[in-house]
């Protein structure tokens, strides 16, 4: 078989999920970053899962990146984001690798299976990527780094990290390029605590960076920064997150499923009684709706890399991350009504509800869905004749 | 074969048995067994022998008839190393 030809192995993601499952209520309790997960992908090469094989990756696709982190959100929902966070930013390196110093670049961070963090938050303009509010300044053939920001996930163990910035002598906040930075080059001091109400695990204090970088490690600027983040980067989040929220009401419902199939759930609930079968039937068919929705995304992402830009391909990939986030959170809701006070709200149950409700709480807020419906409607507005992508 | 706990079992979800009796061939839906009564008998199986019957064979076929139902019931008990009842 041809190298291009082979297909990551999933058998072995057991073990990375063995070891997410170990440590997730600590991790929870004590809103720490989950290293053993990290360094089980690591370990497993699952870090450079869409790198191309020549560069040391797993040569996997998209839909690759959709399925581990579902398999990683079922269990805790950090580890699946902060897992496809980490394949976005590799997406962008791959996709940017044409000319040989940004191949260099993709070789070195593949294959020293570099954790990367993004940088894209900003204390003025929020996580908008295609405006910037700290300049990138020249100095010789080296790029001057200054940057805060309010939010970073995964700071304090990231080996390398991806900054949205102004451009090179940009004049304007909407001149905008993405640059990155290997941890040695930086200064990287931590701002701020972490404490938030749910997705403890995905630890993103704000940080401050300060160093420089080779010029060559600036991915793209200006008009093809604009085309990495409509085509490539924007997309690329709504569908991971998507699955990353999927995988999580998939893995409360099963394990609402197997409580109520179990003796005890029975002792306690009506089991065949219709109120309760109407419900499991309705939470399931949220789950259905966003399966449909993010399978749809996927292949339009992977057969129209060229439309991703346009209105109607923007407005669904919009709408995805939209309805996942609130028919996800609903479906964890629903659950914890089927289950009740003791079975779902309590910490410490089997069933675990608990803690999927909080986590899922910021699905809506996570590139806020109030923001995305303001664009969606915007984009409405630029397609008289409704295309449905 | 089925035995006669196993009988036991099914009588209670099949509306129509009546007293021709039951036999590996006997097909469940015709005897009564609608999807509920499928879900109740399913949980009195899995608390009586003490097993949990797989997902993927959780099926129409499994349902068919009351062998193909003893026989995956049988195979379970045979691989917890049990001998069914």
């Amino acid at each position: 078989m041809r190298p291009a030809e082979s297909r990551p192995d999933f058998n072995t993601l057991d073990e990375v999920l063995g070891e997410v499952r170990a440590h997730a209520d600590r991790l929870d309790e004590t809103a720490g970053f989950p290293l053993e997960a990290l360094e089980s992908l690591r370990k497993g090469g699952w870090l450079g899962l869409l790198a191309p094989i020549r560069y040391g990756g797993l040569g996997g696709r998209v839909q690759d990146v959709l399925t581990v982190a579902q398999r990683l959100a079922r269990e805790d929902l950090s580890v699946g984001l902060i897992f496809v966070m980490h394949s976005q930013q590799l997406a962008a390196l791959a996709h940017c690798a044409s000319g040989p110093a940004a191949r260099d670049l993709l070789a070195h961070v593949v294959g020293n299976r570099q954790y990367v963090a993004s940088v894209t938050t900003a204390p003025t303009t929020g996580s908008n990527l295609l405006t910037a509010d700290s300049d990138l300044t020249v100095d010789n053939d080296r790029l001057v780094i200054d940057r805060v920001a309010p939010i970073v996930t995964g700071v304090e163990h990231a080996d390398g990290f991806l900054i949205a910035t102004r451009a090179p002598q940009a004049l304007s906040e909407t001149e905008v390029c993405m640059v990155y930075a290997d941890r040695q080059d930086l200064d990287v001091a931590v701002t701020g605590d972490w404490q938030p109400l749910g997705m403890r695990a995905c630890r993103s204090p704000g940080a401050r960076l300060r160093g420089s970088v080779p010029r060559t490690h600036v991915l793209a600027e200006r008009q093809a920064h604009r085309r990495l983040i409509t085509q490539l980067f924007a997309p690329m989040a709504h569908l991971s997150w998507s699955a990353c929220w999927l995988g999580a009401a998939a893995g409360a419902f099963e394990r609402t499923v197997r409580y109520l199939r179990s003796r005890d759930g029975r002792s306690r609930h009506d089991v065949t009684g219709e109120l309760l079968l109407s419900r499991l039937g309705r939470v399931r068919g949220r789950l259905e709706m966003v399966n449909a929705h993010l399978h749809h995304a996927a292949d339009v992402f992977e057969r129209y890399p060229d439309q991703l830009g346009s209105a109607p391909a923007q407005s669904m990939f919009n709408a995805l991350k939209v309805t996942a986030a609130e028919q996800c959170s609903a479906a964890v809701d629903e659950l914890v009504d089927i289950v009740g006070l003791k079975a779902g709200y309590f910490r410490g149950s089997p069933v675990q509800l608990e803690r999927s409700v909080r986590d899922l709480r910021a699905a809506s807020l996570t590139y806020s869905n109030d923001r995305l419906l303001v664009a969606t409607g915007r984009l409405a507005l630029l397609d008289r004749e409704v295309r449905l992508a | 074969m089925l035995d006669e706990s196993f009988m036991g079992l099914l009588r209670p979800h099949l509306r129509f048995v009546g007293a021709t009796g039951l036999d590996d061939g006997s097909r469940l839906r015709d005897l009564g067994l609608d999807s509920m009564h499928a879900v109740e008998l399913l949980f009195a199986i899995e608390d009586a022998y003490g097993l949990e019957i797989p997902d993927d064979l959780l099926n129409d076929e499994t349902f068919e008839t009351a062998g193909s139902l003893w026989e995956v019931v049988s195979g379970l008990c045979e691989a917890a190393g049990r001998s069914a009842p």
